[in-house]
């Protein structure tokens, strides 16, 4: 295939969903006229007595373990956004914001009993944080039972509100869904690569993993014709020794690894895998290289590796010039913490915010302290100007979605660590690679894991060879 | 055929790393009949020292002298464990010895707690690494694949240190005190061997092949947190296969653990773990005290 062919076809892909090439993407999102996307009535007085007793939160994050790599950046979001509100007099003025923290490495069964606990005897308002897809659907199903509003700012896996909470009432999650991971990933692996064929994988061993190989999978199949994956590998959570894993995929020789290994683990991986001589044999597509904190990965990182962040956010973009909103929150939180946010980070400190702009809107409606149903009201369809561009909550599955985005990683000067090359940025309107509202969901007539799947199966036109 | 090969010295490389927390393992419950729960944050620590000293150095040494120079810093990061361990010995376990097997199991895993949180408090949740040594010794090619020579030198360290523990334990005049108190301790007592010090230095000596480990992993991984949790796990399957106890069970357990994840990771990854756990559960039924374990 030669040059001019791989542009056409690259031009097909973009097309195909809107999707851009560059930084100038920014802004090709639909979704600016959706109801709900009016700017917050930041100027107006709160109505009414608001009591002064403060508002506890509680956020259950990762806060050792390989995971903390996740849960520190999305624990620093947090305080920022609460520092901020106290700074300003808190919630309307008048109501501090008090946080527990808990840390999410305790395992499932103990972050259910702490959920129990902060809502029991401590007397959350509030519950947010969870980082770990096994952990939002033990825990989504407790928040609805106890009755305690939570936006859960990751574990984002579609089982959450397809099957675990199948009609949400207090729980909303802020980051993209799961499947528009692997899916992102796909897309951007097509964008670069069209002429990868022989796939190989390694993935977690565990539901993330899972879900990125079947998605990604199925999107690649869609959008490049006769792909085959040659090679499977499934290292637990935790993994460090990866060497064997690498040996096998390198003896299976594909032309595009996709990895969903994240964390720590990631790390281990590709120091590994870069002795190896895995990335001069290959092209890397990953899903959450870039995921942790930004200086995690060293300058010896290989170029031009997809680096995903859970297609959500990395902090360079959108760019200064287009959405001065991330410039004024990377310069806060570097000044706050001396180092970059990640997208845990834009996930927590949108999730203090979006409850913010929800009691705003709802104290102007009724006046006084609004109670939980007003303020899950004003959630519900809520749109939002977070640093990692614009935020939509869906009123049906209370799920949050913003445009999705991956990059190549690149060496740019003036960062001690890789960032993303400009020219490299994919981004992807958010509706189309996740299912519509209507989609029916997992036992609605479809076996697919996900409702997205069932979706890119029966909607997605075959590339043709 | 040159996968067969790097698949094996995969397998030995890690094998090196895990015979070495094992045996530590098994010397320190073989002399003091604990179970240290504790062992494989030793392994991170070492990692962690390791790591941050060989970055000091680079940083301060002269840019002339060779980055092979730091290799000098592999064994202070285990030298550093010994001592914790040393220090740790006499204020902290030395009172639960009399207790039961529950108490010690106990401090032990809140010894780990703590040493986990204790890591983060001091060198933060950012990976930290050391890929310079494997750098510095190049790579190998093996039919056309690369391997790092520096795993190679490894799988050399766990041999030395292998031979090195053994002509320890069996050769000389220390050894045989800590086999004399492991096999009774109130005799040893009796006969005027100084129980207390040899605990303390059995613990030390435990402490120094965990760092060891970590010392030598932290090059071509990277330590992070969590690693010694991941690790301990493997470690007691090492022991429980080898016999709890015996240092010639760990290097076969190590061995055993090892060829068999490569080979499952290769073939049938699902299995896994599935399979190493198997193994354990097969050598328990059949030789409930391990290959290498003392008979009740």
């Amino acid at each position: 295939m030669d040059k001019e062919q791989i542009q056409q076809e690259r031009r097909g892909f973009l097309k195909q969903f809107g999707a851009t090439v560059g930084a100038a993407g920014f802004g090709a999102a639909g979704l600016a006229s959706v109801a709900g996307s009016r700017p917050a009535h930041a100027a107006a007085a709160p109505k009414g007595n608001i009591p002064s007793r403060p508002i506890k939160v509680g956020h259950i994050t990762f806060l050792t373990g390989a995971a903390e790599l996740l849960g520190g950046p999305g624990q620093h979001g947090h305080i920022l956004a609460q520092e901020e509100i106290n700074a300003q007099g808190g919630l309307l003025g008048k109501r501090k914001i008090e946080t527990i923290f808990a840390d999410e490495a305790a395992g499932t069964d103990s972050n259910v009993k702490e959920l129990r606990r902060m809502k029991l005897s401590e007397k959350i308002d509030l519950f947010t944080g969870v980082i770990s897809s096994g952990n939002t659907p033990a825990l989504g199903p407790v928040a609805e039972e106890l009755k305690v509003l939570t936006l859960f700012n990751d574990g984002c896996t579609d089982f959450l509100f397809d099957k675990a909470v199948p009609n949400p009432k207090y729980t909303f999650r802020v980051t993209n869904i799961q499947s528009a991971d692997g899916v992102t990933a796909a897309i951007g692996a097509a964008t670069h690569w069209p002429k990868a064929r022989r796939i190989a994988s390694i993935q977690p061993d565990y539901s993330y993993g899972r879900n990125v190989f079947e998605h990604f999978v199925l999107a690649l199949g869609k959008l490049l014709p006769g792909i085959q994956v040659v090679s499977e590998s499934w290292p637990k959570l935790g993994t460090t020794d990866f060497t064997s894993h690498i040996t096998k995929i390198l003896s299976a020789k594909p032309d595009l690894l996709v990895v969903g290994v994240w964390g720590g683990d990631y790390v281990a991986f590709y120091k590994q895998a870069l002795r190896y001589g895995l990335f001069d044999k290959m092209k890397v597509a990953t899903t959450l290289a870039f995921g942790g904190y930004p200086h995690a990965i060293g300058k010896d990182h290989p170029e031009g590796v997809l680096a995903g962040v859970h297609a959500n956010y990395h902090f360079l973009y959108p760019s200064a010039e287009r959405w001065p909103i991330n410039k004024s929150f990377v310069e806060r939180y570097h000044k706050r913490w001396n180092e970059y946010p990640s997208f845990e980070s834009d996930g927590a400190y949108t999730a203090l915010y979006l409850y913010k702009q929800a009691v705003e809107k709802a104290n102007q409606l009724v006046g006084g302290w609004p109670e939980d149903e007003a303020i899950i009201a004003m959630l519900e369809g809520a749109g939002f100007n977070s640093p990692a561009g614009y935020l939509y909550v869906r009123a049906d599955n209370h799920q949050g979605y913003k445009d999705a985005v991956t990059g190549l990683s690149r060496n740019l000067p003036g960062y001690d660590f890789p960032v993303w090359d400009p020219a490299s940025i994919v981004t992807i309107p958010i509706r189309s690679i996740t299912a519509p509202p209507s989609w029916p969901k997992p036992g609605q007539g479809h076996n697919e894991s996900t409702a997205a799947a069932d979706w890119i199966k029966k909607t997605w036109p075959q590339a043709k060879a | 055929m040159e996968i067969v090969v790097i698949q094996v010295l995969n397998s030995l490389f890690y094998a090196a790393v895990l015979f070495l927390i094992a045996a530590g393992l098994s010397l320190i419950f073989g002399v003091m009949g604990i179970v240290n729960m504790a062992h494989g944050s030793f392994y991170a620590l070492g990692a962690y020292v390791t790591a941050w000293s060989v970055a000091a150095a680079a940083g301060a040494l002269p840019a002339a002298l060779p980055p092979a120079a730091l290799f000098i810093l592999l064994p202070l990061g285990a030298i550093a464990v010994a001592l914790i361990g040393l220090a740790i010995e006499p204020v902290l376990l030395r009172r639960f010895y009399q207790r039961p097997e529950e108490y010690q199991l106990l401090v032990t895993f809140g010894l780990l707690l703590v040493l986990e949180d204790a890591i983060r408090l001091v060198w933060g949740g950012t990976p930290r690494t050391a890929s310079g040594l494997v750098d510095s010794l190049g790579l190998l090619q093996i039919g056309g694949m690369p391997y790092p020579v520096y795993n190679l030198a490894m799988i050399g360290v766990g041999i030395v240190a292998a031979l090195g523990l053994w002509a320890f334990v069996y050769r000389t005049r220390f050894g045989v005190l800590l086999r004399a108190t492991a096999q009774d301790r109130r005799m040893a007592a009796a006969l005027g061997i100084d129980v207390g010090r040899i605990y303390s230095l059995a613990f030390g000596l435990g402490c120094f092949m965990a760092g060891l480990a970590g010392a030598i992993v932290v090059p071509s991984q990277a330590a992070i947190l969590g690693m010694g949790v991941e690790v301990i796990v493997l470690s007691f399957v090492v022991v429980v296969i080898g016999g709890l106890g015996s240092l010639e069970g760990a290097l076969v357990g190590a061995l055993i653990v090892s060829a068999l994840r490569t080979i499952t990771i290769q073939f049938w990854e699902e299995i896994e773990l599935a399979a190493l756990y198997l193994i354990a559960a097969i050598v328990l039924l059949i030789l409930p005290t391990g290959l290498f374990g003392k008979k009740a």
